[in-house]
């Protein structure tokens, strides 16, 4: 007895063979085949263990649901946990089972099945306690060695795509519903988009026997004229290998396509696409879901849901075996039957839960005709084999058990709607006396539910309930369609979750989730523990949460459960279904956004420029800025920093500060809004003159600085720090749209309309002369902190005199397209004025050196303009500005607060790290008082030793005396406090 | 080791009395915590939790259990570590094992930024006893094999580590607390709905429930999201936001990742579960919102950090994914204070962060609630903070982080 | 992911906009004047309802534009957008929120039930 295979078939190539390993050996199947379905051909019956007990599992099903059948693709990156039932062979596949070692037939994990007595629900909780030392030696590493199904993969990297739809209608599911409703739509303008799991069209059509004729037509000629009719209209577009997995607010589905299936994924290649779907409607034809029904040993191999065992025949071409037992609480099985007859195999038993009276006359009938042996109102009580099915226990109306010796057992134990689609969109549940589920009830959004996803079981109502639900999209409606079944009209289905143990063991086991070991022993348990909530249930037993998500069993957890609590199964509720419906691989949902493309690199335009001369970059928010210059290739940082900061103050140096942050403030009443956003006050400010300007959030903390350059009354241009661009505009924009939108102002970002270049050094002037000759740039033409708009090279540049070093400085900003030029230009002229290019490490040296604080590194979002020692940037009589009034709040006006201040180590050999902290001690045993930290540190060229910016409590108070600062290296050393600047404390060099 | 064939009920399903000393609303870790807390340290027995679904079912069930102590200000460094104390102890305080894993928890520094923040708090953290240090980029590699230190936007340029932070299982905190204060009397009521908290003259007298009027003198609020829906109704205006925060996990694979990793930076956080999924945190979404959904665009920024910071993780799916709702304060430090009306206490604003406090959270919740006066540990994190201007801004560690 | 209608652009996906909180909130004009506890809860204090709420949008990747909109925070569902200048709209002239109880889920569209409450 074994498998056999059924040619009358057309999904199945059985002229062409194909040749793939299963755990090292080689087996051949036809194109076509999943791995689930060329195993059953080759009967190999044991495909995986389980994941508590390691117990072998076979193939239970023939679908997305299926619980047992995971295995790691090897020729696809050691891809885990795939679904055998769903993955098609290729030549050259290579599959492993999971969760086992040494192997498969001899697993040592199997030992657990021994102990399981001891294993049971929320065992981990109640044990591995003592003695006290060994959880984190002993049990903890051995828990989770034993973790996991699949092994890891290997690196990948995704190839996969996204692609947008935007649709009147969406139909999930190209099964008998979802087509009749296509077809009634067909005639309307509506954009159709149909989404179909599998590779072909038709669903309960083709996978099963129910149906042989459709409108006077075979099954398989109907399904190709509507298809061919369908792909004609230009209104219908057809998804296939498509799986909706998503359904978000607002109908939004998420969706993925596999682009491979029965090929070998190409590297490089799209392999699956995310299709991301908002549609006005979304039509739910998805279908319903078989259930298992649990007994002793319900998950030994050779035990398979009957309608996945007629899918395997009926579509795959395989009969998993010829003469099985059929075992069944419903009418579902008439068509199974049937088909066995029609291929000459004869079912072994026929075991009905239900009462002869109860048992539909046809089904009867050919039950008697053909002398199968028929037990009614009779249970499986249980499965005897070692590692696969080998006698199957009957338990007749009396109470008498029969042995049948078989290898294979067809189970049904009900059909469910698929809900979970329905519910991810968040429309409820109600649950259905008649067949004994949970059904679609109200919806939330707009979703249409129809066949028997809608919970309708009786083909005569198809129709009707398509032309009900689809009428006010002016559909034209459907006439009764013919059906030719093998199935009886209506479903019917009588209560049976769970069969009695004959006798009791701590060892025998009715499994309610396969994948992870669930009993319902474990749900007894867990409601004896009071974990009677059904959410508490799963979390404590962890059913439903393997990687099926209990899609054959979750019901039936429910069934049990309210028969213990002796609720109505209404009552005890469903837990929530979370999406995905089924895996979605994180590849897809990255799509491109990767490597290249996940954030995008800003460079300036003279960034090439950088690259040939030694530039080292670092990320500042998305721009790629000069960190230093290598002189030559070994030279390090430090020695970059070192010889860059010392060559600025001695002859001249440029910083590209292109990626500061420019902004355009126009509008008659722009005096007016600079004045509330920032500090300072501007009324007074000459026209063309600039100043420094501190603008603060409406806490009072420091949140930006930069130079504000008044052209007019009614003309401002502002720069910002780097990273906070895009903060300060849309600050700078709420308040102008939401708080003031009386004042006549407009702002815009000119960041990229122009690049700054930040001259400095003694040797400024002379260069400056030199690239622009007639400029004058002496002290009185051109003093500190003005500018100008002159022309050079037939465009307009604005200079502005202005420095971030303490040296002589200019701020030049010119269009980027001849922005290069003007580089090139200033070292042309500036070479022998000793010209170099340094990067932002100099640049924060220098600054320091001069106690010009840098905002986002000085300041961390809790200092205020007065911790900075900046108060004299509040301009007097303004009435008010962003933050002013948070100035004045009890914590804001201690004089105690934490305050910037200057610190120098005693022994000059000492270097003061960021990030450390002033303490009291030498000491650096904790806990230690700690005063603040070091902001900045360096270690200055030009002062010959280490130096750090501190914000200090009561810092002001504190300058003049001694304390210690900590180290990474070393305990702590002690170090001088002073005032915040160390170099050109009279400015001289600044306006020289 | 026995056969567990006779366990008793975790806890009693009562129904609610007359009144009770005190009321705790909200039956998650921190609440249940409360209870616990009350009862064992300050004698406190005739109390009540009021759930509204099940316990542990908000943020305690479905947070990344990221526990950690490696906070910058000594505000927060003295909460959290007083937690983490707490946690070392816990299994056995309970007597039920909570599975706290300490696997380390490593902050990835991507750019100079992030590495001068990182490193300041881990001086901070030095010099309060906390032991979290700055590790290199061949030092992470060592710890994390897989990850993709170098052919990434934004390269790993080291990392703090906290050795002694951790996982825990979320659930079992839930239940162990709620187990050990029902044995000492606490009586804990499930799907029954606080409506309105009950004053008169500025003063606590009861709470009006979907199961009748209950009366008490004290009432704590431990809601998470739903904190200022509740404070309202006393008229009490909290500076909370509620915004949602989504979660995923894999499908389990084999260890392939032996601590927590958390990236500020990118959004991107991950373990791996006893049970081999990998357990990812995305970021906050950014609207208020009670529907316990998020935007699927907040997943793929997530998972794109992710797949590229772990090249292995290409060939992984997604199993699950969820979302919450969370409790967002000005300064991203919690609120554990008394208010204007008397008997009326809140433990709320935990943000992202919450659970790796709840044992620290409950203990001092308990002390304010009992005495009527905050810990020494929570005196800073009062609601008068936000008036006087002296916040505790922990944007820098918090960030969006778990 | 929503779906916001800007009232200068129409229905866009949420991920050009930025949320700016509760609106209606006017910045009081004369901050010096106010008592600390009044000028923090202009800083620090926003409503947080569950049900309907009155919020402000940018049109961040798109116009640039600030507006409100009213949506119910227990579904998401977003019943109005409007200009700045427009006055708020009442609360008669929108859909009734969804809300059974004070703190409860709605009927439908919320997060924690899947099943119709008997």
């Amino acid at each position: 007895m074994t498998a056999q295979n059924n040619k009358d078939v057309t999904h199945i190539a059985f002229h062409q063979s194909i040749n793939f390993t299963f755990d090292g050996v080689k087996y051949r199947g036809f194109k076509g085949d999943t791995i689930a379905s060329a195993l059953i051909r080759n009967n190999v019956r044991v495909v995986g263990r389980s994941f508590k007990y390691h117990r072998p599992r076979g193939i239970y099903t023939c679908g997305i649901e299926e619980p047992n059948a995971l295995v790691q693709i090897l020729s696809e990156h050691n891809e885990p946990n795939t679904r055998a039932t769903i993955k098609q062979i290729y030549e050259g596949l290579e599959v492993e089972s999971q969760n086992c070692w040494p192997s498969l037939e001899n697993d040592l994990g199997s030992i657990n099945s021994l102990l399981s007595p001891l294993f049971s629900a929320g065992f981990y909780n109640k044990t591995f306690m003592r003695p006290r030392g060994f959880w984190k030696k002993v049990y903890e590493p051995l828990i989770r060695k034993a973790a996991g199904l699949g092994k890891p993969p290997k690196p990948f990297r995704t190839t996969s795509t996204q692609l947008h739809h935007h649709v009147d209608v969406v139909i999930v599911g190209g099964g008998l519903s979802g087509l009749l409703a296509a077809k009634s739509l067909a005639k309307t303008e509506l954009k159709i988009l149909i989404i179909e799991q599998d590779g072909f069209l038709g669903g309960i059509l083709k996978n099963s026997n129910k149906i042989s004729t459709i409108e006077n037509k075979d099954n398989k000629l109907w399904i190709k004229e509507l298809e061919k009719k369908l792909e004609g209209l230009e209104n219908i577009k057809i998804l296939k290998n498509t799986l909706a997995t998503t359904y978000n607010y607002i109908n939004h589905l998420i969706a993925i396509e596999d682009r491979t299936t029965g090929t070998l994924p190409l590297d490089g290649n799209v392999d699956q696409i995310l299709h991301k779907i908002r549609a006005d409607h979304i039509i739910l034809a998805n279908g319903h879901i078989e259930r298992l029904v649990s007994f002793r040993n319900n998950d030994l191999p050779g035990i398979m849901l009957a309608g996945s065992f007629e899918k395997f025949i009926q579509r795959y071409g395989v009969i998993p075996e010829t003469n099985p037992v059929i075992f069944s609480n419903n009418s579902s099985c008439l068509s199974l039957i049937k088909k066995l007859i029609d291929l000459n195999c004869k079912p072994q038993a026929y075991v009905d839960s239900r009462s002869g009276d109860k048992i539909e006359p046809e089904l009867l009938k050919i039950i008697h005709k053909k002398n199968i042996p028929l037990f009614t109102n009779a249970h499986i009580e249980g499965c005897d084999g070692k590692k696969q099915v080998q006698e199957i226990s009957v338990r007749d109306a009396e109470g008498i058990i029969t042995k049948l010796k078989s290898k294979m057992l067809c189970v049904s134990g009900g059909f469910n709607p698929d809900v979970h689609l329905f519910t991810q969109s968040k429309g409820v549940l109600s649950w259905d006396d008649e067949y004994l589920t949970f059904k679609p009830d109200k919806s939330f959004q707009n979703t249409i539910v129809l066949g028997s996803n809608a919970g309708i079981f009786q083909y005569s109502k198809i129709v009707n309930d398509i032309n009900t639900k689809l009428s006010f999209l002016d559909h034209e409606p459907l006439l009764e369609i013919d059906l030719t079944l093998n199935d009886t009209d209506k479903y019917s289905i009588e209560k049976l979750w769970e069969t009695k143990h004959e006798k009791e063991s701590r060892w025998s086991k009715s499994f309610i989730d396969l994948q992870n070991d669930v009993t319902t022993k474990d749900l007894r348990q867990g409601i004896q523990e009071g974990f009677d909530r059904i959410e508490h249930l799963k979390r404590f037993t962890t059913n439903s949460m393997g990687t099926d998500q209990g899609k054959i069993s979750s019901i039936n957890a429910l069934g049990i459960v309210s028969e213990i609590l002796d609720k109505k199964v209404s009552e005890v509720g469903t837990t929530i279904y979370r999406p995905p419906y089924a895996p979605l691989s994180f590849a897809s949902i990255a799509g491109r956004g990767t490597y290249d493309f996940y954030d995008p690199e800003r460079k300036t335009s003279i960034h090439e420029w950088h690259k040939k001369n030694g530039a080292i970059f670092e990320d500042v928010g998305q721009w790629k800025r000069p960190w230093y210059f290598k002189s030559h290739p070994e030279e390090n940082l430090y020695e970059a920093v070192q010889r860059e900061a010392v060559h600025v103050r001695k002859y001249a140096g440029v910083l590209d500060g292109s990626t500061l942050g420019k902004i355009e403030i126009k509008g008659s009443d722009a005096l007016e809004f600079m004045n509330l956003m920032y500090t300072n006050n501007f009324s007074k400010m000459k026209p063309m003159s600039a100043r420094y300007a501190l603008m603060l959030g409406e806490d009072g903390m420091v949140m930006d600085d930069g130079i504000i350059s008044k052209i007019n009354d009614k003309h401002f241009i502002a720069t910002t720090t780097t990273g906070g661009a895009a903060k300060v505009l849309s600050h700078m924009e709420e308040f102008a749209q939401t708080e003031w939108p009386h004042l006549n102002v407009f702002l815009n970002s000119i960041t990229e309309q122009f690049c700054t270049f930040n001259i400095s050094g003694p040797n400024t002037r002379l260069i400056m002369e030199k690239v622009f000759k007639d400029i004058k740039f002496d002290n009185e033409n051109f003093p500190f902190m003005t500018f100008g708009n002159f022309t050079y090279l037939k465009s307009t540049v604005r200079i502005l005199r202005a420095s971030f070093t303490g040296e002589l400085g200019y701020e030049i900003y010119v269009r980027p397209s001849i922005a290069l030029k003007l580089w090139e230009d200033l070292f042309r002229f500036g070479k022998d004025e000793g010209l170099i290019a340094y990067g932002t490490e100099t640049m924060h040296l220098l600054r320091a050196e001069k106690g010009y604080i840098i905002v986002g590194q000085d300041t961390d979002g809790s200092v205020t303009p007065h911790d900075m020692d900046l108060e004299w940037m509040i301009g007097k009589n303004k009435k008010d500005f962003i933050g002013k009034r948070s100035l004045t709040r009890t914590d804001t006006i201690r004089s105690d607060r934490k305050q910037l201040v200057g610190i120098k180590p005693i022994d000059p050999n000492d270097i003061i790290e960021e990030g450390q902290h002033i303490i009291l001690t030498s000491s650096i045993k904790p806990p230690v008082k700690m005063l603040g930290h070091v902001t900045s540190s360096y270690v200055s060229p030009n002062l010959g030793h280490s130096f750090g910016m501190a914000v200090i409590k009561d810092g002001k108070k504190l300058i003049g005396s001694k304390a210690y600062v900590s180290s990474s290296s070393k305990g702590a050393f002690e170090i001088e406090i002073i005032k915040p600047i160390f170099i050109d404390e009279e400015n001289k060099r600044l306006v020289s | 080791m026995s056969s567990h064939k006779n366990w008793e009920k975790m806890w009693r399903s009562p129904e609610p009395k007359a009144s009770y000393d005190a009321i705790i609303i909200g039956g998650g870790g921190h609440g249940l915590g409360t209870a616990y807390y009350l009862a064992k340290e300050h004698g406190l027995t005739n109390i009540a939790v009021i759930e509204k679904g099940w316990l542990g079912g908000g943020n305690t069930g479905r947070n990344t259990t990221i526990i950690r102590s490696n906070y910058l200000w000594d505000e927060s460094a003295n909460l959290y570590e007083h937690s983490l104390k707490l946690w070392e102890g816990l299994t056995h305080d309970l007597n039920y094992n909570v599975m706290f894993s300490q696997r380390g928890v490593m902050n990835l520094a991507h750019t100079e930024h992030d590495i001068k923040e990182i490193k300041r708090r881990v001086s901070a953290n030095t010099l309060n006893g906390i032991d979290s240090k700055w590790i290199s980029k061949e030092e992470i590699q060592k710890l994390v094999p897989i990850m993709n230190t170098d052919n990434l936007r934004y390269p790993v340029l080291g990392a703090s580590f906290q050795p002694r932070a951790g996982t825990a299982r979320h659930d079992t905190v839930a239940w162990g607390y709620a187990m050990r204060a029902d044995e000492m009397g606490v009586d804990i009521i499930q799907n029954c709905e606080a409506y309105k908290i009950l004053t008169e003259n500025g003063k606590v007298i009861g709470l009006e429930t979907s199961k009748g009027i209950i009366k008490s003198k004290k009432i704590g609020v431990v809601a998470s999201g739903h904190t200022s829906v509740l404070a309202e109704s006393a008229g009490i205006r909290l500076p909370l936001q509620s915004k949602p925060l989504q979660a995923l996990v894999s499908e389990p694979i084999k260890p392939v990742i032996d601590t927590v990793v958390m990236s500020n930076a990118v959004h991107a956080y991950v373990s791996q579960s006893d049970k081999g999924e990998l357990v990812i945190g995305a970021g906050t979404d950014g609207y208020n919102s009670f529907t316990q959904r998020g935007g699927f665009d907040v997943v793929e920024d997530t998972i794109r950090a992710m797949v590229e910071l772990y090249p292995v993780f290409g060939k992984m799916k997604m199993l699950r994914q969820w979302g919450g709702i969370v409790d967002i304060s000005p300064d991203a430090s919690p609120i554990i204070s008394k208010c204007d009306i008397q008997g009326l206490y809140f433990n709320c604003g935990w943000g992202t962060g919450g659970f790796k406090a709840t044992p620290g959270s409950a203990n001092v919740f308990a002390h304010t609630v009992a005495k009527d006066e905050p810990h020494s540990i929570n005196a800073a994190f009062s609601l008068d903070r936000f008036v006087s201007g002296k916040l505790v801004d922990e944007h820098g560690a918090a960030a969006v982080a778990h | 992911m929503l779906i916001i209608e800007c009232p200068y652009c129409g229905p866009r996906e949420q991920c050009e906009f930025t949320n700016g909180g509760e609106a209606h909130v006017s910045r009081p004009s004369n901050p010096e004047e106010v008592t600390d506890k009044e000028w923090s809860e202009y800083v620090f204090f926003r409503s947080n309802p569950k049900g309907i709420y009155f919020e402000r949008w940018v049109h961040s990747h798109g116009c640039r534009k600030w507006f409100n909109a009213v949506r119910d925070t227990s579904t998401d569902k977003i019943l109005r957008s409007y200009e700045i200048k427009n006055d708020k709209p009442s609360p008669a002239d929108l859909e009734d929120s969804n809300l059974t109880t004070p703190s409860g889920e709605p009927d439908v569209g919320s997060g924690n039930f899947t099943v119709k409450k008997l």
